[in-house]
């Protein structure tokens, strides 16, 4: 399961937040979890560099897209190399609608299109779509053009 | 208007303003009603919907009323025509998940989408749909759904996909019909169809292994179009070598083949999945691993953290079990000690304190003291966790890693790397007798100066156990004192009851230790006072040099040997009334724990303090279960439940499984019914027991069940007598006896008139283990002594060829039913020889220890010791006829 997918912008403020199957009670620990991680870790890493880590059973990727943090947390078959794919598709779809690696406000201009991306990229902690092209053209509802 | 606030650092000038800055949700509830105007603006529409998901994805929420308003609002924007705003409508109303009653305003629209001639809003409506479906709805979308899985559109066959692995959670009846087109599915050319399709036939199929395993067979000979998909079919694969046993001829293991060519397969991901199915095969053998090892060897110096991460993991997980394999890469694993990534770092630091040998020690220590200072705390426990087993497996080393241990605990840190530490210390201090003073010495100065009332009491509980038996226990009345003088009153409490243990072992410290005591007697806390006027009254001898009598040293000091979880839980149901606590009426049995809570402890011996505690146990529920029973409530104190045992097969009708709770006198089966049949009711629900193969057993009573409706588990009762005190055995066939009732689906009511009707179970047996408690003792060695040679009884056995050492070991652990102390019923892998010690209590009450000692030749022939010790001669030999027949 795909537990989590956050951003955040270089301050640590929350952009997107989306849980699956976490309860309620352990969402704000979570979120200054990866927060603090994020602090500690992120400062000089380059863009789309991924980093990892571990807490307890649960695996974390995470990187740096212009002026956001992305942080994607997995359990089981969600490991960190299930969740380095999984990151890719979600940095490519973010480069993808910002035309570039975001600043905060360019990403926040965009944000209807970035949740749509989220939308076809994770489904309730399932990964659906991982072709950034179709997920172009699925976000604006146009066929795929591959079949 | 909105204030915007400018943030002082200087960047783009158009950066700085957030277009949600003073967002407020009341603001963006009244904004939504555009959604109801006669001309609807989709511009306008679309970012009022990208506020309400900023508002969400920020963790806000709506109330009830709030959502509903929305939700309505949001249903009139499928009458416009902008594709961008629809798919923007889909999206939200997955985000509000309306209540079942409010669905049904969307259904319509929602089904008009999925018959559709665009494909992608047929997807998008399968998507929603389904996450706001529920069963009775789903029935009737169901034919779309299956259509849309074999659809050729890879969009709509993911979509639906997708929504029957959700759906298998809450509706599995249903989705399980689907599998012939979810087969159809996993042939598709569209490589994440293939991918979603197989997660979801194996999650059909999970139950049926003949299924999976052509399955597999079938993939792995054809093609699979993506990693993704190819790592699934590496899991199901080491699923289906799991339950099948290795080709006996050839000595090959089924599938290794495969595993082994997607070592060499392009991506990365597939590459780590087949080499963590092979590391985690059963009795992997040392030529199966090494290519897997020498690839994961290669990624330790990747220059991507997540693969160096992947690579380190597995490996130190391989190093729990085998770590003469993984020992070829402690060089590369050496250079990971300075790796940026923390947790690269401790999982190579781990890795090579269970691979070092006894001669690295030292080096790697220096190495690991520098690591310290700059890792998080619960990367250090994880250190200390591993310093404590390397201890424990190279005993000449204490001196060095005592050391070690001690230098940390002075040093900064929080209450669990702390805790970490001083059971390590505790640990060592048991297992390795030379460390004893030295440990004492480092816990008395870290009570010196603790700032954790919980460690302090426990080590001073600790001390009192382990100082006066040392050669000079007056050395740590001093630190035990100064608690007295300069805690507060848990610790100066605790510090009372140590200084009395000293008093009543140490003959010759009694006068002095009397001093200390009576100046406690004006200490400004109640416990403290009561405790020492307790110690200083019973003690006795007025503080002159005479020997505490025993008994007085066994009320207030001795183990209550009970599992400190049920004394608890015995504690809370206890009612306040005329008639005392019976300490008596306490549960002994430990419960056995879930697997996976139980492997977490196997890793962790136990520092201070009792056993190990199981959650709270069932026993208390069957208790109170069988004493609410007028027919039972006369059997006395409820001596022992079994596990479950299934009487059914896995989905038939009727699924059965039955408890046996042992008494003195009587044994109850409680049969555990559930009606798997939507469109009966079964009443009068009883078991028809043959005890003819079960002599000592004559049937009392039998409590029947009224009625058993669909899918809710009922129980039905059937009592035996048995001799008092015997463990009598025997075998009892089982028909279950009912009236069946034809129930109508869409009412939901039965018709009137039943037919009886019977059903065949499988039968059962009481066995000698039934009469066994798992009860646990925190130290074998020690119970072993104290209940010394004299009913103790050796014998050997030849088991004669067996699958492998580890199985006979749990034969025998399960025949005697008794509980394994110390982590003993973990065999290693490959060993020739273990020993397995056990503990339980004989129905009787009669405490009982056992010490298994096995070997194993080069042709699977098994021998045994087997020595018992017991509270009672006749128990011995019990055990040894359990095991000789």
């Amino acid at each position: 399961m795909l537990l989590a997918v956050l951003i955040t912008n270089s301050e640590g403020n929350i952009l997107v937040e989306r849980f699956n199957g976490v309860p309620g009670e352990e969402r704000l620990h979570w979120r200054s979890f990866l927060v603090k991680l994020g602090a500690d870790n992120l400062k000089g890493v380059k863009n789309e560099e991924l980093c990892v880590a571990s807490h307890k059973s649960v695996y974390i990727v995470y990187t740096v897209l212009g002026h956001v943090n992305i942080y994607l947390v997995g359990k089981d078959e969600y490991d960190e190399l299930a969740l380095s794919e999984a990151i890719f598709v979600v940095t490519s779809a973010i480069k993808d609608v910002c035309g570039k690696p975001p600043t905060e406000r360019l990403f926040l201009d965009k944000y209807g299109r970035i949740c749509l991306c989220l939308d076809e990229i994770v489904w309730k902690g399932l990964l659906e779509n991982t072709d950034k092209d179709r997920i172009k053209r699925l976000v604006r509802l146009k066929p795929p053009t591959e079949f | 208007m909105a204030q915007y606030v400018k943030k002082d650092d200087d960047r783009d000038e158009e950066a700085e303003y957030s277009p949600f800055s003073g967002i407020e949700k009341g603001a963006v509830l009244q904004e939504a009603r555009v959604f109801n105007d006669p001309q609807l603006d989709s511009r306008r529409c679309s970012q009022v919907i990208t506020k309400l998901l900023y508002l969400l994805n920020q963790g806000d929420t709506f109330t009830k009323t709030e959502a509903t308003e929305v939700f309505f609002s949001v249903t009139k924007l499928f009458q416009a025509r902008d594709v961008g705003l629809r798919r923007m409508v889909y999206l939200i109303i997955k985000e509000l998940s309306p209540s079942a009653d409010e669905v049904i305003i969307v259904t319509s629209s929602l089904m008009k989408d999925m018959n559709s001639k665009t494909d992608v809003y047929r997807a998008n409506a399968i998507r929603v749909l389904c996450r706001i479906t529920d069963g009775t709805l789903l029935t009737q979308i169901e034919r779309y759904l299956k259509q849309a899985i074999v659809d050729k559109n890879p969009v709509v066959a993911s979509a639906a996909l997708v929504s029957g692995i959700h759906l298998l959670q809450t509706n599995p009846e249903i989705v399980k019909r689907w599998s012939n087109e979810v087969q159809e599915a996993v042939q598709s050319r569209a490589a994440l169809v293939q991918f979603h399709a197989l997660a979801l036939l194996q999650q059909i199929r999970q139950n049926d292994r003949l299924a999976v395993s052509k399955l597999v067979t079938s993939l792995t000979k054809g093609t699979v179009r993506s990693p993704l998909a190819q790592c699934l079919l590496i899991r199901y694969t080491s699923q289906v070598i799991r339950e099948s046993s290795m080709n006996s001829q050839t000595g090959d293991r089924p599938f290794y083949d495969y595993l082994e060519s997607c070592l060499r397969h392009k991506s990365e991901m597939v590459i780590f999945e087949a080499a963590r199915a092979i590391t985690e095969l059963s009795d992997v053998t040392s030529r199966e691993l090494t290519p897997a090892i020498t690839v994961l060897q290669l990624f330790l110096s990747s220059s991507k953290p997540v693969l160096r991460f992947a690579a380190v993991r597995t490996l130190n997980k391989v190093a729990m079990t085998h770590p003469m394999a993984v020992t070829t890469c402690n060089i590369d694993m050496e250079s990971l000690i300075s790796d940026q990534n923390r947790s690269i770092a401790t999982l190579a630091i781990t890795t090579l304190l269970k691979t070092g040998n006894e001669s690295g020690v030292d080096r790697l220590m220096k190495q690991i003291t520098n690591f310290m200072s700059d890792i998080a705390d619960e990367f250090k426990i994880v250190v200390v966790d591993a310093i404590r087993s390397l201890c424990l497996k190279f005993p000449l080393k204490f001196r060095t890693l005592m050391g070690f241990l001690s230098n940390i605990l002075r040093e900064e840190g929080g209450f669990e790397y702390k805790k970490a530490i001083v059971d390590s210390i505790v640990t060592i201090i048991r297992e390795i007798p030379d460390a004893k003073e030295s440990g004492l010495l480092h816990l008395c100065e870290f009570i010196e100066d603790c700032e954790f009332t919980y460690l302090s009491t426990q080590i001073l509980h600790f001390l009192g156990i382990e100082g006066p038996k040392t050669s000079d226990p007056s050395k740590y009345i001093r630190y035990i004192y100064n608690r007295v003088i300069l805690e507060n009153a848990t610790v100066r409490a605790s510090a009372v009851s140590t200084l009395a243990k000293f008093g009543a072992m140490v003959d010759s410290l009694k006068p002095r230790i009397f001093v200390l005591l009576r100046r406690c007697l004006y200490d400004n806390d109640d416990e403290v006072r009561d405790r020492a006027t307790l110690y200083l009254n019973t003690i006795g001898g007025d503080g002159s040099v005479v020997e505490t009598d025993k008994d007085v040293k066994e009320f207030l000091f001795g183990s209550l040997d009970l599992p400190l979880a049920n004394l608890e839980t015995s504690l809370k149901n206890y009612e306040p009334s005329e008639e005392p606590f019976d300490i008596s009426s306490v549960p002994r049995e430990v419960k056995s724990q879930p697997f996976a809570e139980k492997k977490a402890a196997a890793k962790k011996p136990t520092g201070l303090g009792a056993p190990p505690a199981g959650p709270t146990s069932a026993v208390d529920t069957y208790d109170k279960l069988l004493s609410s029973i007028p027919e039972f409530s006369t059997f006395g104190l409820l001596f022992k439940s079994s596990a479950p045992v299934e009487l059914t097969e896995a989905e038939t009708e009727y699924a059965v499984n039955v408890v046996k709770h042992i008494f003195d006198k009587h044994v109850v089966f409680q049969y555990n019914c559930t009606n798997t049949i939507p469109e009966q009711l079964l009443e009068d629900v009883t078991i028809v027991v043959d005890a003819s193969e079960a002599e000592e057993f004559e049937e009392i009573a039998t409590k029947p069940l009224k009625s058993l409706p669909y899918d809710t588990p009922g129980q039905t009762f059937v009592a035996f007598e048995k001799p008092e005190g015997v463990p009598a055995v025997g075998k009892f066939t089982n028909v279950l006896r009912f009236i069946v009732k034809e129930v109508d689906p869409s009412t939901g009511e039965a018709e009137e008139d039943g037919v009886e009707d019977e059903y065949q179970l499988e039968e059962f047996e009481v066995v000698a283990a039934d009469y066994m408690l798992k009860v646990g003792v925190s130290n074998f060695r020690n119970a072993w002594e104290s209940l010394g040679p004299d009913f103790e009884r050796v014998d050997e056995y030849g088991l004669g060829p067996r699958e492998s050492l580890k199985e006979a070991v749990s034969t025998v652990i399960n025949l005697l039913g008794m509980q394994p102390c110390e982590g003993t019923e973990v065999v290693a892998a490959n060993s020739r020889s273990h020993t397995c010690l056990l503990s339980g209590v004989y129905i009787g009450n009669v405490k009982v220890l056992v010490r298994l000692s096995f070997g194993v030749d080069s042709a699977k022939e098994v021998a045994m010791k087997l020595a018992v010790r017991s509270e009672d001669e006749a128990v011995s030999d019990a055990i040894h006829e359990l095991v000789a027949n």
